[in-house]
């Protein structure tokens, strides 16, 4: 299990060493200039030597292979640079709004886990009825409604019209509400398919026949088994989605005005403001890998087979 | 037992981990929040599309010049008709040669730190300023500035390399000439580098400010002037236009103002419901197009004058900005100061258009849709800022009226700064282009017709008149004598419109819509400054 751990977290180095890679690659191949973007943005007329002197100051005068060894010697040392355009270190605008995105984030979850794991699992145990069908309507719904305008309309409803919530902003439990329905919905849709085929799966082996000719209580054989193994494709959907969701809230952070991360990396996009974009790669890198370790890890908790297979491996 | 207990635990480490991070974030911000929403009846909130920033009044983005102009001021203020008004400084005399200001300061006018408004601090800003001399050198009067000497306490002197009478107007732009607190200067002074705090002279206060969220200003109880009829002033900020116009039906903002913060639709759509007062203000720019007269088909008089009457300006403007802007006939508006009044309007006339491109030469032969010339098409392009639905709907629509005149026009959505790249390089046939408003014109826009590094003095160098119109705009700029520079003014802006180098489209307006708790809302003059000092709500 440690062993397997280390392997992990040793993975980690190349997987970050070739996001900085790409993404230098990728800012470098846009023909926009971060100093032309940076004077454009803040309605400086970019007359050549002003040009030159952001160039100098930004560094982007230096040949392209120097920029490259800079960034990864500054990334290694955890030193993000500060941003172009708000002169501040990256690290501290980050850690100023990632928080927000992280509540946005955990709460999304938790709300397509509360609705999805008992529908995803009802509805396959009372398969073909109108629970059954009902599931599969919302997640046709989740599925095919774009999150905008979701927001908007969850806004006009609850928020203008019956005045139960918050237009927009951050604060109390209820700013929380709506955002997290409109993010979660995608969510629900996926998780609550994927448990009911695996719970229909699961309800064919063999080992749900011997608990009952045993005698054992249905609910039992349900809670205690079924549910306990039927979990595992969902749990992986998860990490892969929690990776999504911190770095995905982007279009919620916006219609709800929501002071996440995913804001201030728009416009960091519209502006060139290369320390912000490479730090958020990276960061959405970081995030990626140890969302799904967390996930394996619980995985081996539930399911002793993988645990076992697992160290069949080392 | 003992992995059962495990498994537990785990689970019940994540369940605590994931409430407790939402719950404490929750609460740490249920104050915040509370906050943000005043009880105070004498208070508005209204919304904007970005975070105020760190309010340093020498520098530009992220700062927002609506924020920095509550806190800090100008020595001269910007008035309706381009009145130049004293603010800071009470007086002022300029020498013969025009090179030479002297200021007197208004005496008793405090920071928000407790110091008094002097000369030295004046000189401090300004060479604050100058220390970035190349950050600023858009500004004309900055890059004219020769240095600033204290004559006494309350008396300065601004000294320039050279006349250029617009100084006074470019002392009352928003930033990066207005005084920052002797206390909110870094200890090296350059604040290039950042402030230590907002301290200004301002009708305003920076009471509380949450990153992204919110900024609430409180008025300045020690205010020199009159002090404005509201106590408090709350900015959301909601990047998102229809969040704001949804946020402003629930009555969440008392406020929606600036200009493209609402949709045309959504503002047309408050004003229909009859529910909400909307508004708008005097033209603050003119949307043009920028002809290329470089390019070898727009070198020929007759083929812009061509482009120029064969559209339907005012269907085009109407249906594109649901009227809220105005069909222009002139760049300068009349709101601005020189503005022509008898400028003669290029009208909309196809008949006459295809005349002229028949006289330049450019034939339309039976069956075909373009226009030729020695086997050449009458082919131009356009480009246009991709993100900029207005741009792009009118481009469509040109190239939809100049097709049935026999040109083909290809249209080139780009990148912003791509497009100002291209621009600069001479690189298109046309282009969108918008004078600077107010306090910046009509001097700013004459400047970047004569002086090369903006793309316009450029696409301009192929007019037979371009020397003399050149010596005419720097004669304009440096000239001490009003009369002869309202001749000048009208002698340029008469060229520019006869030569049809730029085509002026639409005048540009600032919309408002307010809850009916407002009793009395005013544009200011100048386009960059705060509306606050003036609103009044019903207690």
């Amino acid at each position: 299990m440690v062993i397997y751990l280390i392997k992990r977290l040793f993975a980690v180095v190349p997987i970050i060493l070739f996001a900085i890679f790409l993404m230098f690659v990728l800012v470098r191949l846009s023909p926009v200039d971060p100093a032309q973007a940076y004077l454009a943005a803040s309605n400086i007329h970019p007359t050549e030597e002003l040009l030159a002197e952001k160039r100098q100051e930004f560094g982007l005068d230096r040949p392209l292979i120097v920029q490259y060894f800079q960034t990864v010697a500054d990334i290694v040392r955890f030193d993000f640079g500060n941003s172009y355009v708000t002169n501040t270190p990256v690290w501290q605008e980050i850690t100023t709004r990632l928080p927000a995105t992280l509540q946005l984030a955990l709460s999304s979850i938790l709300v397509a886990i509360i609705v999805s794991v008992p529908l995803g699992f009802l509805s396959a145990v009372y398969k073909n009825s109108w629970l059954d069908h009902f599931s599969r309507l919302l997640s046709y719904l989740g599925a095919s409604i774009p999150q905008f305008w979701l927001g908007y309309v969850l806004i006009f409803f609850f928020a203008v019209k019956l005045d139960l919530f918050p237009v927009e902003g951050r604060g109390t439990w209820q700013h929380f509400v709506l955002p997290s329905i409109t993010l979660s919905l995608a969510l629900i849709a996926i998780y609550t398919r994927l448990l009911r085929a695996s719970v229909l799966e699961e309800l064919e082996e063999a080992y749900v026949l011997y608990g009952r000719t045993r005698g054992l209580k249905e609910k039992g054989i349900m809670a205690k088994h079924v549910l306990r193994i039927s979990i595992s494709p969902m749990l992986t959907g998860l990490g892969m989605n929690l990776g999504k969701l911190l770095t995905g809230t982007i279009i919620v952070e916006q219609v709800f005005s929501w002071p996440g991360f995913g804001r201030f990396f728009i416009e960091a996009i519209f502006n060139r403001d290369i320390p912000v974009i490479q730090s958020y790669v990276v960061l959405a890198a970081c995030l990626f890998i140890v969302c799904n370790l967390i996930v394996d890890i619980i995985q081996l908790y539930l399911d002793p087979r993988i645990s076992r297979k697992g160290r069949a491996q080392f | 037992m003992k992995i059962h207990n495990s498994k537990k635990n785990l689970f019940l480490a994540l369940a605590a981990c994931a409430a407790l991070a939402l719950s404490a974030c929750s609460d740490e911000n249920a104050a915040g929040s509370a906050d943000a929403e005043s009880d105070n009846p004498n208070s508005i909130t209204m919304s904007w599309p970005r975070d105020i920033g760190p309010m340093n009044p020498h520098v530009y983005n992220p700062s927002q010049l609506i924020t920095q102009s509550m806190i800090y001021e100008p020595l001269v203020s910007y008035e309706e008709g381009g009145e130049i008004e004293p603010h800071l400084a009470e007086s002022w005399t300029v020498s013969e040669d025009g090179r030479e200001y002297t200021f007197k300061l208004r005496e008793g006018v405090q920071f928000t730190d407790g110091s008094s408004l002097t000369s030295e601090v004046v000189k401090k800003n300004f060479d604050a300023v100058l220390a970035n001399k190349n950050s600023h050198s858009w500004l004309g009067v900055i890059n004219v500035l020769d240095k600033i000497e204290v004559v006494d306490e309350l008396t300065f002197k601004m000294v320039l390399t050279q006349a250029y009478y617009p100084a006074l107007q470019d002392l009352a732009v928003v930033r990066p000439v207005r005084m920052l607190g002797e206390a909110g200067f870094p200890e090296d002074g350059d604040t290039s580098k950042g402030i230590t705090e907002p301290v200004g002279t301002g009708p305003w206060v920076l009471d509380e400010y949450k990153t992204d969220e919110y900024a609430v200003f409180k008025r300045n109880p020690d205010y020199w002037g009159e002090s404005p009829e509201l106590e408090e002033v709350t900015i959301k900020i909601i990047p998102d236009a229809e969040t704001r116009v949804l946020a402003f039906e629930k009555g969440e903002l008392d406020l929606i103002y600036g200009e493209g913060v609402v949709s045309m639709d959504s503002f047309n759509y408050l004003k229909e419901t009859g529910e909400y007062t909307t508004d708008l203000s005097d033209p603050v720019a003119t949307r043009t197009m920028l002809v290329n007269s470089t390019s070898e088909k727009l070198s020929d008089l007759n083929v812009r004058l061509a482009l120029h009457h064969g559209f339907d300006k005012q269907a085009m403007v109407e249906g594109i900005t649901l009227g809220l802007e105005e069909k222009a006939d002139s760049i300068l508006s009349s709101n601005f100061p020189y503005a022509q009044e008898d400028i003669e309007a290029i009208e909309y006339d196809v008949e006459k258009a295809a005349s002229y491109l028949d006289e330049a030469g450019w034939k339309l032969e039976s069956g075909g849709a373009i226009r030729e010339k020695d086997g050449q098409p009458l082919e131009l392009e356009l480009i246009y800022d991709k993100t900029d639905p207005i741009q792009k709907a009118m481009a469509e629509t040109l190239q939809a009226e100049w097709s049935a005149i026999g040109v083909k026009l290809n249209i080139a959505g780009l990148e912003l700064t791509e497009q100002i790249e291209r621009r600069k390089a001479g690189n298109f046939d046309l282009d969108f282009w918008y004078n600077y408003g107010a306090p910046y014109d009509p001097h700013s826009m004459i400047n970047v017709v004569a002086e090369d590094g903006w793309g316009v003095s450029e696409a301009h160098s192929n007019l037979p008149m371009k020397t003399e119109l050149d010596e005419q705009v720097r004669e304009a700029l440096a000239s001490t004598d009003e009369t002869k520079r309202q001749e000048l003014y009208g002698t340029i802006l008469t060229t520019l419109q006869e030569q049809s180098v730029f085509i002026p489209i639409s005048y540009m307006k600032k919309t408002v819509a307010y809850q009916n708790n407002i009793e009395s809302f005013e544009f200011p003059a100048n386009r960059d400054e705060h509306p606050f000092n003036d609103i009044s709500v019903s207690k």
